[in-house]
């Protein structure tokens, strides 16, 4: 009888997620693979293309091989730097001597939760060249000259890291945090009794059993930082501007609705989505084997 | 590996089965389209963004209007500029309609002129082109397609000019009235260029940032694009364009401030930039909240050359998936707000977009002196330009070349490339964008 | 409470540590304070430069200018009633696809993961054109639907779900449970659903967030001022000509206030160490 109930339980659970999936998953990603065989604008269908719009992406198109570039850049200097800052301070904030550890969590929280319209603003006052506070300090206090910070195509990628890196470093550590705190106390005295202490505790005991967590949050930046948008289409203020000087601030997504909003061509914009699907999947079973290895 | 090749052609198959199935509308003909029935109680909505809501509800609260429409309540859907053409795209984009009625802004309308999605104005019920034969001649044509399709109905324009400030200027001694060709306009632009609290930095300029020159000989980017089928032609009108915005920077006379960053807002005020060019309605932002404190000093003159562009513009359009008989109310409203005068010049008054109805420009309020503007009357230059502005066709590349010539400009500004290098690398990326 | 060395000992002192956690929170937390400021602020005055960072007098000003341009109780009801639901629903649907993947081991679990997986890869952009059209095809446009249902039980929250509760959830502890007389579903409601608290809050923090901003979905499933949530009423004030700045930046400070509580209340929730009851021996 237990067993039974044992063995179609997790059916039973896992069920929602496979019906839902049914019902509002398959259409739309059926109607996304199709539409990338065809030319596809407002109009509808124009022509059949087969696989030409997924050729052309990968060799002659003007822009889709450097989006993934710039895509590649700003995940490790935006999306998975955050990491390397995010675990210590989870650390630091789990430890139970820190006073005011929820203040400090939902300040670190509050990027998060800015708006957008916000966001906007404050970044283009520090940003702004000759009157932003960025180049204020650097040209006042540092001596040197001010970057264009939304102009020189290094300086783009740097301000879009440094936004997303804003954004999401307090995130990170409150998953970490909550990560940390599931963590069964008894493990750490156990480690303890056998003398581990400080620096080797932390390396030997909660690194291991926080993979599971890492091995999630970095996937999840790996995910969300192949698909960046929002951050580099907000300072270079639209579509129209492809990235800006260069094309310094196109990632995939950006080119991605660019070319169907913006352009109209929708088909080939399918066409971009999946192969990024691809790449994504890609580099998250990477991401899967190394921390699977690490477990061990 | 076989199950995967087996999975992706079921959904392929099933995917070109439902391609074969989703026809668009066919547009109903004639005499089958029902018509307004004054009797009948009609919910008209609108999609809407910035401040066409406030000013369609001020026409809708007009004697003229509850006595011509007492059977039509209106709603709207308003959002704000970028976000109502994302929802618009995605409607259209999947083949549905939700409101009757959608405005567009002119930037827009070249996309979903040729994309389709919006009804043929043109076609018997709605003879759209015979009901706005009073509407300037640019901004029908601009909603036109190459196959004589009218998608959409010209509600407001905006004819570009220069705003100058008038204290600056007789402080420098020159004039930027009636200048023959941008190379004046540099040289009188040298002239207003100073160092006003004297720490040795420039702190006054001619205009906020030289890409604003670079879309007037372009016809403000509305069309023009491609001439007998290929783009970027005539050659040197885009390379005219390209040099002067890289004289005028290397002029020094602009002050490379961002289009509506809080320095570049702050500029108009403050006197850092003596002048400006944009669209007519940019005048009624500068009253209300740009630069308040300075009525009676800003004026209004024509471009360099007479350049003429339009920067601006509102369209009415009614989605092609919305019902017949909505169709017919829909129809008769947009009607009225693009061909009564009540509505042009209830609108104008509102939220100060230039009627695109020329017959409004005979109107007395034309010939107001309008204080701001230390009097001058600046609606009767923006009617007398708006007429001169010549009909350019769009085309549905126009997005596309947007924006790769936008990249070009600001190569041309930024990165020190040469004119010609970025007019070759704006026509290769057009050539692959516009399949 | 009888740490000996302490692992702050080691960083070289406890000042250093403090003061790098507050530069932290001067740098995540400022542009949040500016916002403040920005909704005392008259309304033609948010644009200027050099920006105002202290705080000047016109909030109710700008509050009251704001409740005549948009019908904000409505939106912000709509804005919380949605994201409330979405997060109950989805706390409650990815716990328990969370708890199966994590706890049980059955013979689709590895395909279904990969599913999970993929779902999430591909990127969601243009989705919302096939999503808009199902959603007129089931006559959900202008309810709640569409911004609750499909979303339940979603991957993320499943896969985050899975990664709390596979080191906090001991399989003893079920076992013990069966042999109690428990059934699965019990032990999903009295064992795993507590044990999960820190997952839980952080999945429901996001998720209520998410829903909350998410501008786009409610922008074209909602059809007007009324029916709305709170960021699209408040789009409507942006960039506008006319348009009130002073209300916009007054709206954005209210529309952010509930996530603030929204986290604290949740924040309580992640609380360290097993329950009490844990097994011995």
């Amino acid at each position: 009888m237990v067993e039974t109930g044992k063995r179609i339980a997790p059916y039973v659970f896992i069920s929602p997620f496979l019906i839902l999936f049914a019902i509002f998953g398959i259409f739309p990603i059926l109607y996304s693979i199709t539409i990338s065989f065809f030319k596809w604008t407002l109009a509808g269908p124009q022509d059949f293309r087969g696989i030409q719009n997924y050729i052309s992406l990968l060799t002659t198109d003007p822009f889709f091989i450097g989006s993934l570039k710039t895509t590649f850049i700003l995940l490790v200097f935006g999306s998975l730097l955050q990491h390397v800052f995010a675990i210590p301070l989870a650390i630091v904030l789990n430890d139970q001597k820190v006073k005011g550890r929820g203040f400090f969590k939902v300040m670190y929280f509050l990027p998060y939760i800015t708006s957008t319209v916000v966001i906007a603003l404050v970044f283009n006052q520090l940003y702004e060249q000759n009157y932003g506070w960025f180049n204020f300090i650097i040209e006042n206090w540092l001596g040197l000259e001010g970057v264009k910070w939304v102009q020189n195509p290094g300086a783009i990628k740097a301000s879009i890291a440094i936004m997303v890196n804003w954004r999401f470093i307090g995130w990170n550590t409150i998953i970490y945090l909550a990560g940390l705190q599931s963590i069964d106390k008894v493990l750490y005295e156990a480690a303890e009794i056998d003398g581990a202490t400080g620096f080797r505790k932390h390396w030997h005991v909660t690194v291991p059993l926080l993979l599971p967590i890492i091995f999630f949050a970095v996937s999840m930046s790996i995910i969300g930082g192949m698909q960046l948008f929002e951050e580099p289409f907000v300072l270079m203020k639209g579509y129209e501007t492809m990235g800006g000087p260069s094309n310094a601030g196109l990632t995939s997504a950006y080119y991605l609705l660019g070319t169907g909003f913006n352009f109209n061509r929708f088909g080939k914009a399918s066409a971009i989505a999946w192969i990024l699907f691809a790449i994504i999947m890609a580099m998250t079973w990477m991401n899967k084997v190394v921390t699977d290895r690490l477990q061990r | 590996m076989k199950k995967l090749v087996f999975l992706l052609t079921v959904a392929v198959a099933a995917g070109l089965l439902f391609v074969g199935c989703s026809g668009k509308k066919e547009q109903t003909s004639a005499a089958d389209m029902p018509v307004f029935d004054p009797e009948k109680e009609y919910v008209v909505s609108i999609g809407a963004y910035g401040d066409l809501e406030k000013a369609y509800k001020a026409v809708m609260d007009t004697e003229d209007f509850k006595s011509t429409f007492p059977n039509v309540t209106v709603e709207f859907q308003t959002a704000d500029f970028g976000g109502h053409h994302s929802r618009l795209t995605t409607v259209l984009a999947a083949g549905e309609a939700t409101n009757d009625i959608e405005a567009l802004e002119v930037g827009y309308i070249a996309k979903f002129v040729e994309g389709g999605g919006l009804t043929n104005l043109a076609a018997a019920p709605f003879n759209g082109v015979e009901v706005g034969k009073d509407i300037v001649g640019f901004a029908m044509s601009n909603a036109t397609t190459s196959d004589g399709s009218l998608v959409a109905m010209p509600v407001d324009i905006a004819p570009a000019v220069l705003f100058y400030r008038q204290s600056l200027v007789d402080e420098a001694g020159v004039s930027l009235e009636n200048l023959e060709s941008w190379d004046e306009f540099i040289e009188v632009g040298k002239e207003l260029v100073a160092d006003r609290d004297g720490d040795g930095e420039i702190d006054q300029f001619a205009i906020p940032n030289a890409n604003e020159v670079a879309m007037t000989p372009l016809n403000g980017g509305k069309g023009g694009w491609f001439k007998d089928g290929k783009p970027l032609e005539p050659k040197e009108k885009f390379i005219e364009a390209l040099t002067v915005v890289k004289e005028i920077r290397e002029a020094g006379i602009d002050g490379d401030l961002g289009a509506w960053t809080g320095p570049w807002t702050q500029s108009f005020a403050d006197g850092t930039v003596a002048a400006t060019i944009n669209g007519a309605w940019f005048g009624g932002a500068l009253k209300t909240w740009i630069a308040t404190d300075l009525s009676g000093d800003w004026r209004a003159t024509r471009l360099p050359g007479n350049t003429l562009a339009a920067l601006g513009g509102t369209y009415l359009s009614i989605p092609a998936e919305v019902p017949d008989e909505q169709k017919a109310v829909a129809w008769e409203v947009i009607k009225y707000l693009t061909t009564s005068s009540n509505a042009q010049l209830t609108t104008f008054e509102t939220i100060d977009a230039f009627p695109a109805l020329t017959t409004v420009f005979d109107d007395p309020i034309m010939n107001e002196p309008v204080e701001y503007f230390g009097g001058q009357k600046v609606r009767q230059l923006y009617a007398d330009i708006a007429q001169e502005i010549p009909n350019a066709a769009v085309s549905e590349y126009d997005a596309a070349i947007l924006s790769v010539f936008g990249n070009a400009i600001t190569d041309v500004l930024v990165n020190d490339a040469s004119v010609e290098e970025s007019y070759q690398t704006a026509l290769n990326s057009v050539l692959a964008i516009a399949d | 409470m009888d740490q000996k060395s302490s692992s702050l000992g080691r960083f070289g002192g406890k000042t250093i540590l403090y003061a790098i956690l507050m530069v932290f929170v001067f740098i995540f937390g400022f542009p949040f304070y500016y916002m403040f400021v920005l909704s005392t602020v008259p309304g033609t005055e948010v644009y200027r430069n050099p920006p105002h960072i202290f705080f000047k007098s016109s909030f109710f000003t700008n509050i009251s200018a704001l409740f005549d341009d948009i019908p904000f109780a409505i939106n912000f009801f709509n804005s919380f009633g949605i994201a409330t639901l979405a997060t109950v629903t989805v706390i409650f649907f990815c716990t328990m696809g969370g708890f199966a993947l994590a706890k049980y081991d059955f013979k689709w679990k590895k395909p279904i993961f990969v599913l999970m997986l993929s779902t999430m890869a591909i990127p969601p952009f243009l989705n919302i054109i096939p999503f808009f059209k199902m959603m007129i095809f089931f006559q959900w446009y202008g309810t709640w639907l569409p911004l609750i249902v499909p979303g339940m039980a979603n991957a993320f929250g499943i896969i985050l779900m899975t990664q709390f509760m596979q080191s906090s959830i001991p399989d003893a502890l079920m076992d013990a449970a069966r042999i109690d007389g428990l059934t699965e579903f019990g032990i999903l409601t009295r064992i795993a659903f507590p044990l999960s608290r820190s997952g839980i809050a952080v999945l429901g923090i996001m998720t209520f967030i998410n829903s909350w901003n998410n501008f786009l979905g409610a922008l074209v499933m909602l059809p007007n001022i009324n029916s709305t949530t709170l960021p699209v009423a408040l789009s409507k004030l942006f960039m506008q000509m006319d348009g009130d700045r002073g209300g916009l930046m007054a709206g954005t400070v209210l529309a952010v206030v509930p996530l603030i509580f929204v986290f604290i209340a949740f924040n309580k929730q992640i609380i360290s160490g097993l329950a009490a009851g844990s097994v011995k021996g």
